[in-house]
């Protein structure tokens, strides 16, 4: 299961690699040499932007979620949870946050284990027993042992890249259009170049949600190996299913950190979601759970 | 150019074996670090007892023979240094505790104070640190044994001075069950 979702994860950070050349070569095809140096200049915007938020990603997830950090002394048996699952993971221990807001929701980030965050809505703390709650824990510190802090700034880099791309070509086309028009290029080889400048952004997004789901379902996959204990997770994540409402703050922009997405799933198309199915997940978890017996 | 490619050559070999070798220690300097959790945790165990076997006399007066088993089975624990003989103690005195919150099971006025409350839960999440210690410390021996025993980093276990390491394994029959998970 884990190492299948590596794989799978690398696999689509690969497309992400391959659509960036396609760009690139897209680029190249219908507008000549000019179209080259749009690429290193997209690229160091995106890297600039993502790399900013990557590395102060456990203070700027405080400010944008209003999460207040708290002491050992402040929730004490939290700690103690949180302890198991470092001692199981051999993680260092993250600085631990509560979200005022009656919605059950947890979520990790930090740019390495040293710099890990986890945070909590008071909702969870209070509607979850002790083994649900040890499961979401061990989800959220599995996100931060697999990096996806890391993993995600990846691929918003490479989304984020190919989107200025396309945005500073179709402006290039619209002012001054095809500088060597009078070369003997291919027509077909310029129309599809064309749709693929056009599309390149939404493939992105599309191989960016992929790459979030893969995480969601390793992160499932690790925390049972930290617990060795499905039954924890399955249940907690069952207690998120059934319960309908959402964090108050929906901003997409940290849509993907939550274990629960905070966004309606049902207005959003499986293609651009940033989490599998909950069911999809209990129902792999309970798979888990047979295998055990 | 010949010396180009050879030099690189030698470097290349040169990082193999540098790899090779600082990945079976790093392994090693893992396994003690684990080893260190599981007695930090044991010990933290064992300077829960005495608190709680006073707790329970308190109000269980003539469960002596309970208490007599806590209270070797701590002992024996304590003085423990071999894994064997650690993860033996360990299961003893495991189940010397579980017999002692049997025996809490039968006072109502015991059950519901505040002291006894506390303890039981201090006691619940040692078990459970103890457990996940032993756990990694296990999954820690199995990465180094593998590697001690697969080709290519057995040729660098002697030069390295990493050997195989024991298991800790504590015989319970009421131990959780590991889930098989299968990872396909």
């Amino acid at each position: 299961m884990q190492a299948a979702n590596r794989r799978k994860t690398i696999g689509l950070l690969m497309g992400m690699g391959v659509l960036m050349w396609l760009v690139v070569y897209a680029a190249l095809t219908y507008f000549g040499g000019s179209g080259a140096g749009i690429v290193p200049i997209a690229v160091g915007i995106s890297l600039i932007s993502v790399w900013g938020s990557y590395y102060g990603s456990d203070k700027l997830v405080l400010t944008m979620t209003g999460a207040k950090l708290i002491q050992e002394s402040d929730n004490p048996k939290l700690f103690d949870l949180i302890q198991e699952i470092t001692i199981a993971s051999g993680l260092p221990m993250p600085k631990v946050a509560v979200v005022i807001d009656d919605a059950p929701n947890a979520f990790a980030t930090g740019r390495n284990p040293e710099h890990a965050l986890i945070a909590f809505t008071t909702g969870i703390l209070d509607v979850m027993d002790r083994d649900q709650l040890q499961g979401v824990i061990a989800h959220e510190l599995a996100h931060v042992a697999n990096r996806d802090t890391l993993v995600s700034a990846v691929a918003a880099t490479t989304a984020g890249a190919i989107a200025i791309v396309s945005d500073i070509l179709a402006r290039m086309m619209f002012f001054g259009g095809r500088r060597d028009r009078d070369s003997q290029a291919n027509p077909i080889a310029l129309l599809i170049s064309l749709v693929v400048l056009i599309l390149a952004p939404l493939a992105a997004v599309m191989l960016k949600s992929a790459i979030s789901r893969k995480r969601e379902s390793l992160a499932d996959a690790t925390a049972v190996s930290f617990t060795r204990n499905p039954a924890g997770l399955r249940s907690a994540l069952e207690v998120l299913a059934a319960d309908s409402t959402v964090v108050q703050q929906r901003s997409t922009a940290v849509a993907h950190i939550w274990i629960e997405s905070p966004l309606d799933a049902k207005s959003v198309s499986k293609m651009f979601s940033t989490h599998p199915p909950i069911q999809e997940r209990i129902a792999v978890l309970k798979s888990m759970e047979q295998l055990g017996n | 150019m010949e010396l180009i490619i050879g030099l690189a050559v030698v470097a290349l070999i040169a990082v193999f074996f540098i790899s090779q070798y600082n990945r079976l220690i790093r392994l090693n300097i893992t396994v003690d670090e684990a080893w260190a959790q599981i007695e930090v945790q044991l010990k933290r165990r064992a300077d829960l007892i005495p608190n709680l076997v006073e707790t329970v006399k308190g109000y269980a007066k003539h469960e002596q023979s309970t208490f007599d088993a806590v209270v070797t089975a701590r002992a024996k624990a304590t003085t423990a240094t071999t894994v064997a003989d650690t993860a033996a103690a360990d299961g003893m005195l495991t189940q010397a505790l579980r017999g002692l919150l049997a025996v809490a099971e039968a006072y109502p006025d015991l059950k519901a104070s505040a002291n006894f409350m506390s303890l039981q839960e201090e006691l619940a999440t040692t078990e459970n640190k103890v457990a996940f210690s032993r756990q990694f410390y296990n999954d820690n021996v199995r990465s180094l044994n593998t590697a001690v025993k697969t080709i290519p980093s057995s040729f660098f276990a002697g030069f390295a001075k990493v050997t195989e390491r024991e298991f800790y394994e504590v015989e319970d029959p009421q131990d959780r069950n590991v889930p098989n998970v299968s990872f396909n």
